[in-house]
């Protein structure tokens, strides 16, 4: 189990590293299988051995995705889906990733949908086991939360870049 | 969770009439940059058909979408004519929900786009 290659765990001693992987149990999993929807309770954190997962957003009858169209006849394409939509959110492939975060923060919700893309070995660890040692071991606690600080502020770049895209496609499109 | 921030690798190639630009690497709203000057930079040699080859292992999420859109409605302005080739039959599902077969048409290969494109009108 190589868990110092995730994001989250980086700078942590190698006794952290061991209580972590002390607490960690291995999963295989199969492509196309789900790891969680959105919104249901984060129960378990998963590190990517090997394979990928993809974050998600499941839509069903109608996109929210802010995904803008110039054309009105495009937009009542969207009107009319009536199938589950699937919104690509990110890949998260093996040697530095790890999905469902949401089991370190409160309410404990995931916030999106993780699938498998392909066959591969995750390290799961429960949401208690992790709270557990954060609680006995502050530092290690710092260190994690501020790792993923840190990837959530890159997230949240991205997102507002892509916001910004979107708000110039519409900006462009009015003025003709 | 989040993609790291990455720099496309784009090459062009102009086969007949069509201007193939090559992208690898996912595409993401970090894209923008990049793909915009590629566009920009095939306009400005005079391309009028243009086919974006996305790599076979290329991610797109939502931001990526968005930088498509943007550039799909760019040609649609200039009267240029567009193809994307590469996709999965995933992505081909979600570019025709949000509309983007509006403005290109989505191609199995490169050498159907090439035989399609070529005859079809600017």
């Amino acid at each position: 189990m190589n868990l110092s290659s995730c994001y989250l765990f980086k700078g942590l001693s190698d006794s952290h590293l061991g209580r972590l992987e002390a607490i960690a149990s291995k999963q295989p999993v199969r492509q196309g299988q789900w790891l969680f929807h959105k919104d249901e309770p984060a129960e378990f954190l998963y590190i990517l051995e090997s394979g990928a997962v993809e974050l998600l957003i499941e839509v069903h009858g109608s996109l929210e995705l802010p995904v803008f169209t110039v054309e009105s006849a495009a937009a009542e394409l969207l009107a009319e889906v009536q199938e589950p939509v699937e919104i690509p959110t990110t890949m998260i492939r093996a040697g530095n990733g790890c999905v469902g975060v949401g089991a370190l923060i409160e309410p404990y919700r995931y916030s999106l949908s993780a699938r498998c893309v392909r066959d591969g070995t995750l390290s799961v660890i429960r949401r208690a086991d992790i709270q557990r040692l954060i609680h006995q071991h502050p530092d290690l606690g710092c260190c994690v939360m501020t790792n993923l600080a840190r990837k959530l502020l890159e997230r949240l770049n991205e997102t507002r870049r892509e916001v910004q895209i979107h708000l110039m496609s519409l900006v462009r499109s009015a003025s003709f | 969770m989040a993609m790291q921030q990455q720099t496309n690798e784009v090459t062009f190639e102009t086969r007949g009439d069509v201007m193939v630009i090559y992208i690898q690497g996912d595409i993401t709203a970090f894209s923008e940059t990049k793909l915009n000057e590629a566009y920009r930079s095939a306009t400005g040699q005079g391309a009028v058909r243009l086919l974006l080859k996305i790599a076979a292992d290329a991610y797109i999420n939502s931001g990526g979408i968005a930088v498509l859109i943007q550039i799909l409605a760019q040609t649609s302005r200039n009267r240029q004519v567009i193809g994307i080739t590469g996709v999965s039959e995933h992505f081909k599902k979600i570019f025709s929900m949000v509309g983007i077969t509006k403005f290109a048409t989505i191609y199995p290969s490169i050498e159907e786009a090439l035989e399609k494109m070529a005859v079809s009108a600017a």
